[in-house]
């Protein structure tokens, strides 16, 4: 009789801690519902749309010159970037021939002599160049935006389009370093600040102050100028 | 449009035409898809990645995703599971992106950089409130599935039937997961719940 008594104690007890525990996803299923309700549903389906469209329109025009397609088309559009990427050639074998050295005997000893660690060394310094000019160019922009906002347009919009689109492209030359294991905090704030950079982008005329709100709370939230500053502090001490 | 209206709107029109619509590049159907669903996503992205923005931007991808796919839609089968792997898909993702960011900043942050959270709602209710975060913690250490289970039943509020069909698995294996998933809260939570373990 006590032993089934206390079974049945036990069960009910084990029951009621389920109970409590399943109790808790009622406090994450409420914050669910406050995040829901603070959504402007009403816009977004276009928002998307919008961006569906335009992506589909980047595509289309990249199809029209099939045998044009990749990566030196792009250097052909893009004086500035062609000319970039010929100083980082020219640059890169200026650095190899320098650091080539005499021509050393083929004793195996000495394989070691152009050594791949200085390499990894110059490309991560790249980099790291780089990335601290891509964020002190997306410092401004983000300034800008908003002391424009603040103080009336400053800066005209379609100016401001045209700086987030140049550094858009930059971002895409910088993926491939960011790639680099040691530079991934760096490549973190960089794709955040490519977000904004693509809303803005597509943005010719003036933000309306809905918009406008967005993007500061986007960068308030991710509280991106203070990553910033502590990034480029970083990068600027050594990686 | 408000989402009422637009359910009834699809309620008239098929699925596949609306897709087939939105192949063809009608902006439109492709809206009117995204009014019937975007809460539906938004629910299942917040449930995995526990941020708002994090959540609006893995509905952003799963629709940008949905219209560049929407042709292989096969009528007959279930859009909303279709749609919703999709959201799961991307959500594990970005989940998985921003816990190893989050983890790099809080290994590289100075402890006086690092945000304060803000006070518990209610003072003196430290007990529920451990319970909460200790539940929150537990939640994440979960096996993968079991947990994309447990977030799915519990936070999305989706039948099992749903959520077979979202992992692609049988109902029966979603059932055995829930109660993996349950069995081992309640092991790990028993010391704050007061049970033995």
């Amino acid at each position: 009789m006590r032993d089934a008594f206390e079974k049945s104690s036990a069960g009910q007890a084990e029951a009621e801690a389920v109970e409590r525990l399943l109790g808790e996803t009622e406090a994450v299923r409420s914050e669910i519902r406050r995040a829901a309700a603070s959504v402007d549903w009403e816009t977004l389906p276009s928002v998307i749309a919008d961006r569906a469209m335009a992506e589909r329109g980047g595509a289309l025009a990249r199809s029209v010159t099939p045998g044009l397609r990749g990566w030196p088309f792009v250097f052909l559009m893009k004086p500035a970037l062609a000319g970039l990427a010929a100083g980082l050639v020219v640059g890169a074998v200026a650095m190899y021939l320098a650091l080539r050295g005499p021509a050393v005997p083929q004793n195996r000893d000495d394989a070691y002599y152009a050594s791949g660690d200085f390499l990894d060394r110059a490309e991560l310094e790249l980099a790291r160049r780089n990335t601290l000019d891509y964020l002190e160019k997306s410092q401004y922009v983000l300034l800008d935006v908003f002391e424009s906002a603040d103080r009336g347009a400053i800066v005209p919009a379609a100016l401001r389009s045209e700086r987030a689109r140049d550094l858009l492209q930059k971002k895409k030359y910088l993926n491939a370093q960011l790639g680099t294991v040691r530079m991934a905090k760096a490549k973190a704030l960089c794709d955040q600040i490519e977000m904004l950079f693509l809303e803005l982008a597509q943005v010719d005329e003036e933000l309306p102050a809905a918009e406008l709100a967005k993007l500061r709370s986007y960068v308030e939230e991710r509280q991106l100028l203070l990553k910033i500053n502590l990034v480029r502090k970083e990068l600027e001490s050594g990686v | 449009m408000s989402d009422v209206s637009a359910v009834r709107e699809a309620g008239a029109a098929d699925i596949a035409s609306l897709l087939e619509r939105t192949q063809a590049g009608d902006g439109e159907a492709f809206k009117t898809i995204i009014r019937l669903h975007q809460q539906k996503v938004f629910v299942l992205a917040y449930s995995i990645v526990r941020d708002r923005e994090d959540a609006l931007d893995v509905v952003q991808e799963t629709f940008l995703r949905l219209y560049q796919k929407a042709g292989r839609y096969r009528p007959g089968h279930s859009f909303q599971a279709w749609l919703m792997q999709m959201a799961k898909n991307i959500s594990i993702d970005h989940y998985r992106k921003h816990l190893k960011k989050r983890r790099e900043w809080e290994t590289a942050t100075p402890l006086e950089e690092i945000p304060v959270p803000a006070a518990p709602a209610r003072e003196g209710d430290s007990a529920s409130s451990d319970l909460r975060a200790a539940f929150s913690r537990c939640v994440e250490t979960l096996a993968e599935r079991q947990r994309m289970v447990f977030v799915m039943r519990h936070y999305s509020e989706l039948q099992f039937h749903e959520i077979s069909e979202t992992m692609r698995i049988s109902v029966g294996t979603a059932k055995s997961l829930h109660f993996k998933a349950v069995q081992n809260l309640r092991k790990r939570l028993a010391p704050i719940l007061g049970v033995e373990p």
